[in-house]
């Protein structure tokens, strides 16, 4: 083994990494305030690239397409939200599931039918010429990709932790009833957690999208990565889905390069499964400080 | 201030209000006494929205209120204490207090400021909540606990608060703390319902008493003339 290798492997695997971190702090954000989550949080991510790459199609800018980007990323949370999760959610069920599943569908099948099966090059004007950094090959794209996802995180912790509204979001994660009566209505909250969704899986797909190609299936991979991040890290620790995020990205391109690509799945399967036996709270889940 | 007439709710199928009445007048305490399950906390949750009447009205300043969504309500004026406290645990215990006062302060920016004298006013209240600012509400004692949870109420500056038993669970030092705390805020002429299991506790702070039992109010007047009766004195204050 060559330590030069393993470092380029850790690298480029950990960006990898960064991206599942934060499809899976998507899951998060919604878990937290309804305790539901997007099964089709991939679709998301796949139709917000591909809206993405025909605003730029249109001649739109790329500066100017990403605003708007992360608005459609919004919406279509929002439709999420109020076409599947609050019907479930009223009635006090698990039916958000199913629902969510199925929107993920027909997200998939409208795709397939307007931007048709093949993968298609994302254009960026961020430059894929390889740098040196000691000893270690990186791009500017995957350096964006990094500084993309450790952007989208800071801005919407500093949301939670500065704002009156974002304390409000937490409130209602810790004990909605009881936010209830303090004027805080649990239902705008969730929806301002499905639209801050939305936005971060749109945020994925922009990033994402020019390393991967577009197509109906991009996100589907990554999205199972996500969601075994999400589990072995908690649902409740920003912090931890980084961590683990960039551990499995890693694990995985060790793996692929060791073991050989065929093998490239099985660390993101091992750690699932291994989370769910040993600990199904996750390693950074917290039990709720409660007394009475 | 507060109406409430012929209320029934109840939980599913099983009915646990059948026909509450009760009346808090502005700038009174009125206790709400009755034993275990007698159905004390639905009231207060049927009054505060957290749970929907089936039948019968809430009026809150001469307004109907029955049905609306609890948040509604209280933007309307009323704020609820509920029992077993429900701090925001993972919070800070100042954060828990800006809630209380969410619908009158800023979403974003500058609500601090803005509820400066307002929080001024609480840690005057309760000095201890002002050593303990920073900590997070989970971490704080029962106590402690019941103490925030009175002033996330007061931080609303409402029209009228609810406060389901806040002696539950507390050692009887703590217990007369909290209630020389509910007298100095009847002084400053809070509009107060005040649920309580220790009839006795009540009638030291209160201005007019309802006794439940099985989910309607069998017995309401002075504690000075409830203190007299026979039946009460067998029930409550032996
Ligand atoms: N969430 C619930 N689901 C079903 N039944 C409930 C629920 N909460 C209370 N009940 C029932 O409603 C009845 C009244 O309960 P409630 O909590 O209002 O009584 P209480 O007077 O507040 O009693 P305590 O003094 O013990 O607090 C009880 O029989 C109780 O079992
Ligand atoms: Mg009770």
């Amino acid at each position: 083994m060559n330590g030069s290798v393993i470092a380029q492997l850790v690298v480029s695997g950990s960006l990898m990494g960064l991206v599942y971190a934060l499809i899976a702090y998507g899951f998060q954000l919604t878990y937290a305030t309804s305790k539901s989550i997007n099964f089709g949080q991939g679709e998301l991510v796949m139709v917000s690239a591909f809206i993405c790459l025909t605003m730029t199609n249109l001649g739109i800018s790329y500066w100017f397409m990403v605003p708007l980007g992360l608005m459609c990323g919004a919406l279509l949370g929002l439709f999420v939200e109020r076409a599947g999760v609050r019907l479930a959610l009223e009635q006090k069920n698990e039916g958000w599931i199913l629902l969510t599943i199925i929107i993920g569908l027909f997200f998939f099948s409208a795709a397939e039918n307007i931007w048709g099966r093949d993968d298609r090059p994302f254009p960026t004007p961020i430059s894929s010429e390889a740098l040196q950094v000691a000893g270690i090959r990186i791009t500017p794209l995957e350096l964006s990709v990094a500084l993309g996802v450790f952007a989208i995180m800071g801005i919407i912790e500093l949301f939670k932790r500065k704002t009156l509204l974002g304390k409000a979001f937490e409130a209602v994660a810790a004990d909605r009833d009881a936010a209830e009566l303090m004027g805080i209505s649990a239902t705008k909250t969730i929806m301002l957690s499905y639209s801050l969704s939305g936005v971060v899986a749109a945020v994925a797909g922009l990033l994402v999208s020019p390393i991967t190609t577009v197509g109906p299936t991009m996100a589907s991979a990554l999205v199972l990565k996500a969601f075994s991040v999400a589990v072995v890290a908690g649902l409740d620790s920003g912090f931890g889905v980084v961590l683990i995020g960039l551990f499995l990205g890693s694990l995985e391109s060790l793996t692929s390069y060791y073991v050989g690509s065929g093998w490239r799945e099985a660390p993101g399967l091992i750690l699932l499964i291994l989370a769910l036996a040993v600990r199904p709270t996750g390693v950074f889940g917290k039990i709720p400080i409660k007394k009475v | 201030m507060l109406v409430v007439d012929n209320l029934y709710a109840g939980y599913g199928k099983s009915e646990v209000l059948v026909g509450t009445s009760l009346t808090v007048k502005q700038g009174t305490v009125v206790g709400l006494i009755g034993p275990n399950g007698a159905g004390k906390t639905t009231t207060m949750r049927a009054i505060s929205g957290e749970l929907k009447p089936t039948k019968g009205t809430v009026m809150l300043d001469s307004k109907p209120v029955q049905g609306l969504d609890a948040s509604r309500i209280a933007r309307l004026g009323l704020a609820h204490s509920p029992e077993g406290r429900r701090v925001f645990g993972p919070l800070s215990v100042e954060d828990n207090l800006l809630l209380g006062a969410y619908h009158r302060l800023p979403r974003f920016f500058g609500f601090r400021s803005r509820a400066a004298a307002e929080l001024e006013r609480v840690y005057d209240l309760f000095p201890r909540l002002m050593e303990r600012r920073r900590q997070s509400a989970g971490t704080l004692s029962g106590g402690e606990q019941q103490m925030l949870a009175i002033g996330r109420a007061l931080m609303a500056q409402p029209k009228i608060m609810l406060l389901d038993e806040p002696s539950m669970g507390l050692a009887p030092v703590v217990v007369d703390e909290v209630f020389s705390i509910i007298s100095r805020l009847k002084e400053s002429g809070i509009t107060l319902l005040l649920v309580e299991q220790s009839a006795s506790r009540a009638f030291e702070v209160a201005d007019y008493a309802y006794v439940m039992e099985r989910g309607r109010v069998v017995m309401e007047g002075k504690p000075a003339v409830l203190q007299q009766d026979a039946r009460m004195v067998a029930a409550y204050l032996g």
